[in-house]
């Protein structure tokens, strides 16, 4: 049994009433003048001795009274075999439409104890939207009907998994994917400033435009190096910018340091900005970090460019952890490597700063640090009915139903039970009354 | 129903009323010698002197009287008892005085004296206390010769001192006549409920059980009314237990018949 409203089971506590009301109000013996008491011996009175024993019935009475009535309030509601077949019988359906679908439950179904339809432009706000109206809905079988055409990315399986377990969930096609399509894809880094990509696919065609984003360019990767190489730096960046790269996230940034060849000997002295730049270097824990060295040590152009260089990183600490090789110079040392950081991926280059490997590395860095926008979703193909079955399940049957969303609960009986009880005290008071007058009136007329 | 009282006195005239032991100083004409030829013993004749006698009615107006209720009260019956009574005496040409808590009327005879006896009987109302002993003295002193002393009562007063104050009377040659009034219920205590017993003259009150504290009651209630019968014959008064469901015409003459046997 549940109680839907289980904080009035403390007015339980009223059922002492009518006890302490039994106990407390004793049946006052009436006046009786009389010539005298002089041969009236005390004795007990019956209204003390039997009282309680007397009115047990109508004590009962009010107590079962009391305790119906603080039951109804309480909600109660028996989980029967009957019930849970009733309402497992029944079906909520909500339907998830994309804004202008529509879908109609066929003849052959039977009609769902609610249904309501969620038209929307992404189908996933729907499903949400849909989830928290079904949330809402009486007990019953719950179930999701997302009628779509479903081209590829409308649905995801993060918003499969979104739907608790025991909603169904039941995939309809409908209509027809549209012909063209046209998604945002990312911002790109110009000398202009930052531009967002739209893509437009029609059949087999891709189209792209550029939008002028009206924010600042925020160049993701620091540059450490001489005074003298900051000149070749700049026309590094700039180079780098005029063909055009994605951006980054504000988190993600990285820091290249170019570290100068050796004057004399094997020992290397670094200056002090070089020193700064590299003593944070650290090994690569996060995955971002990994699948940029990666990037970067697969990028083509720059290998290309590494071995045109004639020295690479003489220093003997570049040679091991946490530092990981991402191109080699002619001399077949790393041109190149790179270290992960609290602030970001290190990259230590013995690239000069006016050297082609540095733009190409500058490039190679900036494109692995973004965010590669992936076109496959955005393409106009529908979603594998493969998937679609996978996704599909039947509406579970109701196991833990939502208190609040109870539509009819057992109180009605416990009122009716109320009401009877309410009756059968009135007739049983009213029967004492009568008695108790009748007995007096017999002696009233026995006096007279 | 004239002739039906006798007179206290017993004298030497016309009628004979019973013998008697000779005393000395009787006068010697009395004697009837025949008796005295068959038994041998010297007995005195007496006869019964016919004269107008005054009566005293004291009448109880305690609270106690004011029992069970309306219609017919303890106090209602006495009075209607008491009157019958001073119609009858003043009928046979005799007084007849009252003494009922503050109304006291001297003995006499005559109707318009009875006119007043009645009236002011019918003015009296039963409340507070009484003295059955007081009043049975006052009585007896205001009758200036021997007389007829009837008194109507429940008697619940203190017994001893009534019953030395009817001693009195008697010893002062008063015939003593004592009607006790009681109800039924007062005798019975019908009740089973639970009531609070209010005292009519003092007011004080016990609740209890009616049912339960009625066999002591009852025996208590009959201890008491042999006592009075008891001591009222041995003492010489003639007694007349009135239950107020007997109709008065029917007690009183019960009353006049046990008189005249």
């Amino acid at each position: 049994m549940l109680w839907l409203n289980p904080s009035a089971l403390f007015a339980l506590a009223a059922v002492a009433a009518p006890i302490v009301i039994h106990i407390l109000i004793q049946r006052r013996a009436e006046r009786f003048p009389f010539p005298t008491l002089r041969f009236l011996q005390p004795t007990r009175l019956a209204a003390i001795r039997r009282h309680l024993l007397e009115d047990l019935p109508l004590l009962a009475i009010r107590i079962s009274l009391v305790a119906a009535a603080v039951a109804a309030l309480a909600g109660p509601l028996l989980l029967t075999s009957t019930r849970r077949q009733l309402w497992d019988r029944r079906t909520v359906r909500a339907i998830v439409t994309e804004t202008g679908g529509s879908w109609a439950v066929g003849p052959e179904q039977a009609p769902p104890l609610r249904q309501e339809t969620f038209a929307a432009a992404i189908l996933a706000d729907g499903i949400r939207r849909a989830i928290l109206w079904l949330d809402t809905a009486p007990p019953a079988r719950r179930e999701i009907v997302i009628a779509s055409a479903f081209p590829i990315g409308s649905i995801t399986d993060a918003d499969i998994t979104a739907v608790p377990a025991g909603i169904g969930l039941r995939f309809e096609r409908t209509g027809s994917l549209p012909s063209t399509r046209t998604v945002a894809i990312g911002r790109l880094l110009t000398p202009d400033g930052v531009r967002r990509r739209e893509v437009t696919l029609t059949g087999v065609q891709t189209a792209s435009r550029d939008v002028a984003a009206r924010e600042p360019v925020s160049w993701p990767i620091d540059v450490v190096s001489s005074e003298a190489g900051r000149p070749g730096i700049d026309a590094a960046i700039a180079a780098v910018l005029s063909q055009h790269v994605w951006a980054a996230a504000p988190d993600r940034r990285a820091r290249v340091v170019l570290v100068p060849p050796p004057t004399s000997g094997v020992v290397q002295a670094f200056t002090a900005a070089v020193v700064s730049g590299l003593a944070d270097a650290a090994p690569i824990i996060q995955p971002w970090m990994a699948d940029a060295v990666a990037r970067i040590a697969r990028d083509p152009d720059l290998r290309a460019a590494a071995v045109r260089v004639a020295d690479g990183l003489a220093d003997a600490r570049f040679a091991a952890a946490p530092w990981q090789p991402l191109a080699c110079a002619a001399d077949g040392r790393p041109l190149a490597v790179a270290a992960g950081s609290a602030r970001g991926v290190v990259v230590a280059s013995s690239a000069p700063a006016s050297d082609v490997a540095t733009p190409v590395l500058l490039r190679s860095i900036a494109d692995a640090i973004a965010d590669v926008p992936d076109l496959q979703r955005a393409e106009v193909v529908p979603i594998a009915d493969a998937a679609l079955q996978r996704w599909s399940r039947p509406p579970l049957p109701v196991t833990a139903p939502a208190i609040e969303m109870i539509d009819r609960d057992d109180r009605r009986w416990l009122w009716a039970a109320v009401l009877c009880l309410l009756a059968l005290e009135s007739w049983v008071r009213r029967a004492r009354s009568a008695q108790a007058s009748q007995e007096r009136e017999t002696e009233q007329a026995r006096v007279a | 129903m004239s002739g039906l009282h006798r007179s206290p006195f017993h004298g030497y005239s016309a009628e004979f009323s019973q013998y008697r032991h000779y005393r000395p100083g009787d006068d010697l004409k009395y004697v009837d010698w025949k008796l005295v030829a068959r038994t041998d013993r010297v007995y005195t004749k007496q006869f019964r002197e016919t004269t107008n006698m005054a009566s005293a009615i004291v009448l109880d107006t305690s609270g106690s009287m004011d029992f069970p209720g309306p219609p017919v009260t303890k106090f209602r019956y006495a009075v209607i008892a008491a009157a019958a009574l001073a119609h009858l005496i003043s009928g046979q040409g005799d007084a007849v005085g009252l003494l009922a808590g503050e109304r006291v009327l001297t003995p006499r005879a005559g109707r318009q004296h009875l006119r007043a006896l009645l009236a002011g009987l019918s003015s009296l109302t039963a409340a507070g206390g009484w003295s059955a002993a007081v009043n049975v003295r006052r009585a007896s002193e205001r009758l200036k010769r021997r007389g007829l002393l009837l008194v109507l009562s429940d008697f619940y007063d203190d017994e001893e001192q009534t019953l030395v104050e009817l001693r009195r009377a008697a010893r002062m040659g008063h015939e003593v006549v004592l009607f006790q009034i009681l109800s039924r219920d007062e005798i019975e205590l019908p009740y089973r409920r639970d009531l609070e017993f209010a005292d009519l003259e003092s007011g004080r009150t016990l609740a209890i059980n009616a049912g339960l504290a009625r066999h002591q009651y009852t025996d208590a209630m009959a201890a008491f009314l042999e006592r009075w019968h008891s001591r009222a014959g041995a003492e010489g008064f003639q007694y007349s237990l009135i239950v107020t469901d007997t109709p008065p015409e029917r007690a009183l003459r019960n009353f006049l018949l046990a008189r005249r046997r």
